[in-house]
């Protein structure tokens, strides 16, 4: 693994401890808008808080979460599923870092700043390897500190509703390959009004989430081990869908 | 095997994965894969993957991100025959 230069550690320090001196201000306030303004329900949250907080006493491995993409609230969604809002205010590197589309943020100076603050790295899809490559070893990086990071294995929000098999993201699994001891947590997370992809989820919607740690292995080594790993979460992630729905 | 025929083989490997034809047509060296002849990024991987199994190379991902262009592609893959 890369050793960023000593500009970009103080910046993430920067940032999170920026982040963490403000955590009341925008984590509070950011459950309020899920849970109060939206309406939105976890079901079975106590249960489902109570699991994650059971596997991360479990492993103190560094955890990349994992989730399907259906609407830009995902990231947030998650965050708030697995550890609701006081809880992160005592465990701060347990908040995940997100790597959001700059494009879908960047036109106004607060929502950069916004951004920044709640654990944001900016993130141009399709962009130049360099550029992508760059934040992806600023993930490994935070990783390899003890922090959590949250990565969509699909290459973006699912058209088809579903998750797509074929839209794997290589990033996935090119930091699980360079950061040891890394575990994926896989999430399935889906709305019960969530026919297809939107920008957020409906008012009032509950939220079905189930997770759980991916086993990965491959035989192959450099890029191909890594697009095992991305294929072998989408696969996993595909698997939980059917379980979903299954069990409707 | 001559640069020229590595050239070739990259063009026949990237081809499919090609959006926009008209590039395709006037590719050369300095031709953008990602922005000039409009492959989706993630199909890059493919591609990268594709000169391995072609070439007999194995491409780190570090290596791979030093590719933009058909002419950086072509570069590496000498560099990893030599």
């Amino acid at each position: 693994m890369t050793r960023l230069p000593f500009r970009t550690r103080a910046a993430h320090t920067f940032q999170r401890e920026v982040g963490r001196l403000a955590a009341a201000f925008w984590v509070i306030p950011i459950a309020f808008i899920l849970r109060v303004l939206m309406g939105y329900r976890i079901k079975d949250v106590a249960q489902v808080r109570a699991r994650y907080r059971a596997l991360l006493k479990e492993s103190d491995h560094p955890l990349l979460i994992c989730p399907n993409h259906l609407t830009m609230m995902d990231s947030a969604v998650v965050a708030w599923a697995l550890g609701g809002s006081w809880w992160y205010l005592f465990h701060y590197s347990r908040m995940p870092w997100n790597l959001p589309e700059y494009n879908n943020y960047s036109s106004q100076l607060p929502t950069r700043l916004g951004a920044w603050l709640i654990k944001c790295i900016p993130v141009i899809r399709g962009g130049r390897r360099e550029d992508v490559s760059r934040v992806i070893k600023r993930v490994q990086h935070l990783l390899s500190r003890g922090e959590t990071a949250l990565i969509f294995p699909e290459a973006g929000r699912s058209r088809s509703g579903r998750v797509e098999a074929d839209a794997v993201a290589h990033a996935v699994g090119r930091i699980l390959t360079s950061v040891p001891g890394c575990q994926p947590l896989c999430v399935y997370l889906r709305g019960d009004r969530q026919q297809t992809w939107s920008t957020v989820p409906a008012r009032g919607d509950s939220f079905y989430i189930d997770f759980e740690v991916g086993e990965l292995h491959s035989d192959h080594s450099g890029m191909r081990r890594s697009r095992d790993f991305s294929r072998q979460i989408v696969d996993r992630l595909v698997g939980m869908e059917e379980e979903y729905f299954a069990g409707r | 095997m001559t640069r020229d025929e590595i050239f070739a083989k990259v063009v026949e490997i990237v081809k499919p994965f090609v959006k926009s034809e008209d590039a395709l047509a006037a590719v050369n060296d300095e031709t953008n894969i990602l922005e000039d002849l409009k492959v989706n990024s993630a199909r890059l991987v493919d591609i990268i993957l594709n000169f391995e199994d072609e070439f007999d190379i194995e491409v780190e991902d570090e290596d791979a991100d030093a590719v933009n262009t058909v002419g950086d592609a072509v570069a590496l893959i000498e560099e990893k025959l030599s």
